[in-house]
């Protein structure tokens, strides 16, 4: 008797064609291809997709205990991403503003995390700057060479430590399987009255049995923007030949069975006029931000239950470096930090894991130039950490429980001890997730060569999460959460009110915000839409005065409202059209200064970025994209979210953007 | 100016958008438990399981215990399939008392808590208890089906509980499983 009934796609996959076997009479073999569900929808695939990078232990989305979201590589190729900030500003709560020297920085949740409070690791690499713990977003990273990025919209630090206490951002770049062959992009952007970006990509990889090797490279140029900055002092100048993104990158990977070695170069070489908020009278000046990174790791696969992981790790940055300007001083230092991490896990059995783990770093700091020196006096300077790590997962039938907890001590600062405990759980449509987490933020090396008198220790977090998740249908699914944030003695950046005008840090009074994100995405054949809505208030919380703005919830820069889409539609199997918006509500920014030099608050009207992108992909391997970034030419401009003295830094004007990417070789892949 | 919003109405905007969420999504379904795969692992559980000689004569007895959607892709088994000769009939059990005679008795997910009762029932009696939820081989079913995190469909097998109802499990079925004693 032959079954000719519908029948699970897993079973399909066996290759033969349905019509003509007999199911009933599969080999063994064949069953063990079977799955537990039915063929699932494209939605599914997505929420079902494991990730690791909130415990370490792989989970599916939806159970993974961290405030989570995913971008795969089709969502950014399909929406025609110029940089990483147009991925990431459609991300609830995740939003940009402007620090000092042209550079822009993440915030998270309403609050400014610009500096070591947003972990970003790329391919497992920690790429913030040990200096400040700072990262630097605009025509940086290889958009093109993306595989998938893994966010943690709340604190980190109970795995990875003292630069993820409001988020994690995990890029993984495409490794030699995904490569296969060879692959070349290049991207051009043009702005109303200058280029806007004019990037290439190769990359180069396959894996042949245990053995795989990648090589991947990105050159470019870009600008911060082609529009007119304006000092509180009416000073003026063309950010067009005056904001200079450009970036080098190279990412060389080789691996045999469990073991591998990793080396990146990333260096963004940047021009910039706007200094700390006057216009640099001297003219452009070069700001390089250049880092490398190595690793050395090996996966020993003890047993089916016990894996361990030694990984050494060694960076060397010299980010920041400019020349002297101005009246301000030349900056040139150069930090390494080695670090040794042996990590275990072991599965006691299906529904019990422990992970346990040790780490120890050592930074090292070195100043180039004759002027200044570091706490001890001395132009090098080196800190010492060591740290522990455990963390437990148990899954019954009715809920998942986590525990973990990191101990941190530092040779400066002391220690940190950062507990976390989660539930979770999906019951078919519905899930819940209920987190409590401390984290904290560790002082990095110039906020302990600033500290002031008092010292300088540690912020410490707590973050309380709740999300609720249904899966409306099986091609939509809606998600909704709550967070609860309060921040503990800040380390709060201040200039010595002597006339010594002296950059300090220490920690004082608290921060943090309250509010509600939201999701709603349906993913189908058709293409799909994601449209999220981002809520914060900062009126039970906020008391630095160097955040707050006249309105008690809200805090500089960012807006208490977002609306953001993302909608795709797969107009043919080879055409895609692509739109993405983002609706900013009020946002408050320092605009001028009054006439004894007080900085004066402005609530600056909603902002609509609109943006389309189409997709033509006519033989197997090409890609041809063209689109237009804020098609409405609202402007839009990036707010210093702290009363740094430094006016709204103009982003780009409206942007044509063009992509060609040719793949060679590649494994056939469906054109969606 | 924006309006502050506390917290305690954060919390009433979310409850809101429960309910409403349990008004609009009331007749939806999520991702369907693929039931046709559990039963070609039940028809190999029959050809892989070793009866003694009294019970490999006649018809082979399939007992439901509960009510399961695995019913009808059984009902499809027993009218296409014969195993080694002999006919294969569903029998629908709604208490442990009803399914004597089985040869396979399939424990629904929700009659779980049957199955010590059943244990104790069966007891040195041939029969093969395949329980539907998780975990049920640990608490005295001979198989369980399992759900790995990707979705890969596997089964547990209590070898003692096996040998103590006086059925032997072929190598090449016990490869497919896992072993949890």
């Amino acid at each position: 008797m032959f079954i000719s009934a519908a029948l699970p796609a897993q079973i399909d996959s066996t290759g033969v064609p349905k019509d003509t076997v007999d199911y009933y009479e599969m080999s063994l073999e064949q069953l063990l291809k079977l799955k537990s569900h039915g063929v699932p929808t494209e939605l599914e695939k997505l929420i079902n997709s494991l990730i690791s990078v909130a415990s370490k232990k792989p989970l599916n989305i939806r159970e993974s205990p961290s405030i989570v979201s995913l971008i795969t590589e089709e969502e950014i190729k399909k929406s025609g991403a110029r940089d990483l900030i147009d991925v990431l500003r459609l991300v609830p709560g995740i939003d940009f503003g402007v620090d000092v020297e042209g550079v822009v920085g993440i915030g998270m949740r309403g609050n400014w995390a610009h500096e070591g409070k947003v972990l970003v690791l790329l391919d497992g690499q920690e790429m913030n700057e040990v200096l400040f713990a700072c990262n630097f977003f605009g025509n940086h990273y290889p958009i093109e060479q993306i595989k998938k990025i893994e966010i943690i919209r709340g604190p980190g630090s109970a795995i990875y430590g003292g630069f993820a206490e409001y988020g994690v951002i995990n890029i993984i770049t495409r490794q030699a399987e995904d490569i296969n062959g060879v692959s070349v992009s290049g991207t051009y952007g043009q702005m109303e009255k200058d280029f806007g970006r004019r990037n290439a990509n190769l990359m180069v990889g396959k894996k042949i049995g245990g053995f795989s090797f990648s090589l991947a490279g990105m050159i470019g140029q870009g600008q911060r923007s082609d529009r007119t900055y304006k000092d509180f002092s009416d000073s003026t100048y063309n950010m067009a030949g005056s904001s200079a993104l450009n970036p080098k990158y190279f990412n060389a990977a080789l691996g045999y069975k469990g073991l591998s070695f990793k080396f990146i170069g990333d260096f963004l070489n940047t021009t910039m006029r706007d200094g700390y908020g006057d216009v640099v009278k001297d003219g452009p000046q070069k700001e390089n931000f250049n880092s490398y990174f190595s690793e050395l790791k090996y996966i020993l696969k003890v047993n089916d239950k016990l894996t361990i992981t030694p990984r050494l790790n060694y960076k060397n940055q010299t980010p920041w470096q400019a020349p002297a300007y101005d009246s301000k001083a030349v900056y040139s230092k150069n930090v390494t930090r080695s670090t040794a991490n042996i990590t275990a896990s072991y599965n006691l059995n299906r529904h019990i894991n422990f992970v346990l783990g040790s780490e120890i770093y050592q930074d090292v700091a070195v100043d180039h130039t004759d002027s200044s020196y570091f706490i001890n006096n001395k132009q090098t300077i080196g800190y010492f950490n060591y740290a522990f790590f455990t963390q437990g997962l148990i899954k019954t039938r009715l809920v998942n429980f986590i525990i973990g907890a990191r101990f941190d001590k530092h040779s400066a600062y002391g220690q940190a001890f950062v507990p976390r405990v989660g539930l979770t759980k999906k019951y078919n449509r519905f899930h819940f997730k209920a987190l409590y987490s401390n984290a904290f933020r560790a002082p990095s090396i110039e906020n302990i060569s600033a500290a002031d008198s008092t010292g300088i220790k540690p912020e410490l977090t707590q973050v309380l999460e709740l999300e609720l998740g249904y899966q409306v249908t099986r091609k939509s699914i809606l998600t909704v959460n709550l967070y609860d944030i309060e921040t503990k003695s800040p380390i709060i950046y201040y200039t010595s009110q002597d006339s010594s005008n002296t950059d300090l840090y220490r920690n004082f009074g608290r921060a943090g915000t309250q509010g509600i994100e939201a999701e709603y995405r349906i993913k189908d054949r058709w293409g799909s839409i994601a449209i999220n809505y981002a809520f914060y208030s900062a009126a039970n919380k906020e008391k630095v005065a160097l955040y707050r703005t006249q309105n008690t919830s809200s805090l500089l820069g960012f807006s208490n409202h977002r609306v953001n889409l993302n909608a795709s539609w797969n107009l043919s199997k080879k055409l895609s059209f692509n739109t993405t918006a983002s609706l900013y509500g009020p946002r408050w920014a320092i605009t001028s200064l009054d006439t004894i030099g007080n900085s004066v608050q402005e609530l600056l009207k909603p902002t609509f970025l609109l943006n389309f992108f189409v997709r033509y992909m006519p033989v197997n391997g090409l890609s041809i994209g063209a689109g237009i970034y804020d098609v409405l030419n609202q402007k839009f401009s990036f707010i210093q979210p702290y009363d740094g003295g430094h006016p709204p830094l103009p982003g780009t004007s409206r942007e044509f953007v063009f992509r060609l990417q040719y793949d060679l070789n590649f494994k056939s892949k469906s054109a969606n | 100016m924006i309006k502050s919003l506390s917290i305690v109405n954060l919390k009433n905007l979310l409850l809101i958008a429960l309910v409403l969420l349990g008004l609009w999504g009331g007749k939806t379904r999520a991702q369907e438990t693929n039931y046709k795969a559990y039963s070609l692992f039940i028809y190999n559980f029959m050809k892989y399981v070793e009866w003694p000689e009294a019970q490999s004569k006649g018809d082979f007895v399939i007992g439901i215990l509960g009510d399961s959607p695995i019913n009808k892709e059984l009902q499809s088994l027993v009218a296409s399939k014969k195993l080694k000769g002999r006919n294969i009939v569903l029998k629908k059990c709604s208490t442990p008392e009803e399914a004597a005679g089985c040869h396979l008795l399939y424990v629904a997910d929700s009659k779980s808590g049957s199955v010590k009762a059943l244990k104790e029932q069966t007891k040195d009696k041939p029969v093969l208890i395949v329980g539907e939820r998780e975990g049920l081989a640990k608490k005295g079913a001979s198989l369980s089906f399992v759900t790995l995190e990707d979705d890969e469909l596997k089964f547990d097998i209590n070898k003692k509980e096996i040998e103590q109802h006086q059925l032997k499990i072929a190598s090449s079925l016990v490869s497919l499983g896992i072993l949890i004693n």
